[in-house]
């Protein structure tokens, strides 16, 4: 069986990312992802792994290269944080639209300005409609596997997406936690070798990503539509395979703690999970019957198990990392599709979005008993007073 | 769960991705031409050409060929962009509004 080793969540991405073997690594150094990129330079150059280390002069092109990477048959890995993922947006939908199974990790960063470098989920999530997949990891173990996972997902025939293999800045990438390494053996039973479909080949020459009549268009869009869709299944069975091999059950889509007699729950996102969970058993202490509902993929977003999971609560607290100036409700990104989800449910639980940790602030335990106190009354009274609360601002 | 599948009929359906395979390295692209793009045709003198090639290597078309002993144009794909005209040493090519053709490209009748 394999080690124990005590990683970051950057050093969980490395060892993942050099246990799938990858071929081409593109890199350009940003705060906080860049750490990923020193660990795997180190491992080409130690001959750990036999990858091509490509140091690409913006993010642009770092993500240019891994396009072309990926569309010539390499298992490609790539990554950045903040700006730096904004800066690189262009090329986002070619990639997903060339179907190229591209992973990218996200170490999440506040967007300028000010040059603020804390966690704040906005880069990734504002890159949410571009057709690749995406998730958030709560510890450098859940990095590690959801590292696995994306590829096996990505690459999958039925599916050929990109993927943004997110975690939060600092809270994961920068603390260390207990990761169960492998057996390489076992990695290579649940992740077999990349097989491009239709490569670039100077033997069999094609066009990738041609120029088309706007009649070709719905076709072209509604088959990306349908990649994604299909990627619920292959979720779901990689997650089953994944338990076999590893021993580690994760819930495809939704992991859900002490909601068996809950009422109240908080919906989240990524490391403040973790936090939450404390939050969660100081406030059953005082007798209040709190959960916690943590979405692990939010494209494809899996609506009909939110509409299953959150109908048995009477009020949804949506902890929001992340801004949207201007978006319906007021607040976050997240509580539109929650409350999208649920419009076609009967039994719909009352929802509030709780902005907190923007711009890579901790969210506190006393900050989670505002929620909770919050929820309660709003779950006593049927009624919401505000549907949105900035945490730290409010009475 | 729910199937959120889009049934695309057998006749719409694309290669994934739209890739389009080349049938050789010399061979001509049927999905995409671009002739029905022009407003100018270049039309060549060919008593001025010298056969110097210059518009062959700066047609960013590959729309200029060689035929036998004179330069001719590839009308299927020349969107009449001009540059042979202007890159001309001898003045050679001249541009001619496609209306003046019998058979000529007129735009707007069909859009693609």
């Amino acid at each position: 069986m394999g080690t124990k080793k005590f990683l970051t969540g950057l050093g969980a991405t490395a060892t993942a990312v050099k246990m799938a073997d990858v071929d081409v690594i593109t890199s350009f150094p940003i705060r906080p992802y860049t750490g990923v990129m020193m660990i795997l330079s180190q491992m080409v150059a130690n001959g750990e792994l036999d990858a091509e280390f490509i140091h690409a002069d913006g993010e642009h092109a770092q993500l240019s290269i891994s396009h072309g990477a990926s569309a010539a048959g390499a298992r490609t890995f790539t990554g950045s944080s903040g700006v730096g993922v904004t800066y690189a947006f262009e090329t986002y939908s070619p990639i997903s639209g060339g179907r190229c199974p591209v992973q990218m990790l996200i170490a999440d960063r506040t967007l300028d300005p000010p040059g603020d470098f804390g966690s704040e989920h906005t880069d990734a999530l504002g890159c949410r409609d571009q057709g690749w997949i995406m998730g958030w990891a709560e510890t450098p173990q859940e990095v590690f596997d959801n590292t696995l996972i994306y590829y096996r997902v990505g690459e999958d025939p039925r599916v050929r997406l990109p993927q943004f293999n997110c975690h939060d800045g600092y809270f994961v990438s920068h603390i260390p936690g207990d990761v169960e390494i492998p057996e390489q053996s076992q990695v290579d039973e649940f992740l077999p070798p990349y097989r491009p479909v239709d490569p670039l080949d100077p033997q069999n020459p094609l066009g990738h990503g041609p120029q088309i009549f706007p009649d070709q268009g719905p076709a072209l869009e509604a088959m990306r539509h349908n990649a994604m869709m299909a990627a619920m299944p292959v979720i779901e069975e990689a997650i089953d395979d994944f338990g076999r091999i590893f021993g580690r059950k994760y819930a495809p889509f939704v992991e859900e703690f002490m909601t068996d007699d809950a009422e109240l729950v908080f919906f989240i996102n990524g490391a403040h999970a973790h936090t939450a969970r404390y939050a969660i058993k100081h406030l059953r202490e005082r007798g209040i019957k709190v959960g916690l509902v943590k979405i692990r993929f939010i494209r494809p977003w899996p609506t009909d198990v939110l509409q299953e999971s959150l109908s048995r609560f009477k009020a949804v607290g949506v902890v929001e990392t992340n801004s949207s100036f201007g978006i319906a409700r007021g607040g976050g990104i997240l509580a539109p599709e929650v409350c999208g989800s649920l419009y076609d449910v009967p039994q719909r639980p009352l929802i509030a979005s709780f902005m907190g940790g923007l711009g890579g602030e901790p969210i506190t335990l006393k900050e989670f008993d505002f929620i909770a106190e919050k929820l309660k009354k709003i779950a006593e009274s049927g009624k919401i007073e505000k549907p949105v609360y900035w945490l730290g601002f409010e009475e | 769960m729910k199937s959120y599948e889009v049934k695309i009929a057998k006749e719409k359906l694309l290669p994934e991705a739209g890739i389009v395979k080349a049938p050789s390295p010399n061979g001509e692209q049927e999905s995409m031409i671009t002739g029905c793009w022009r407003v100018l045709r270049p039309v060549i003198d060919h008593e001025k050409c010298t056969m110097c090639r210059s518009c062959w290597i700066f047609c960013p078309d590959q729309a200029i060929e060689v035929k036998g002993e004179e330069m001719a144009v590839k009308l299927k794909y020349c969107k009449g962009c001009g540059i042979c005209a202007n890159v001309c040493p001898v003045g050679a090519i001249e541009r001619v509004p496609e209306l003046d053709f019998e058979g000529g490209v007129v735009r707007l009748e069909k859009l693609f």
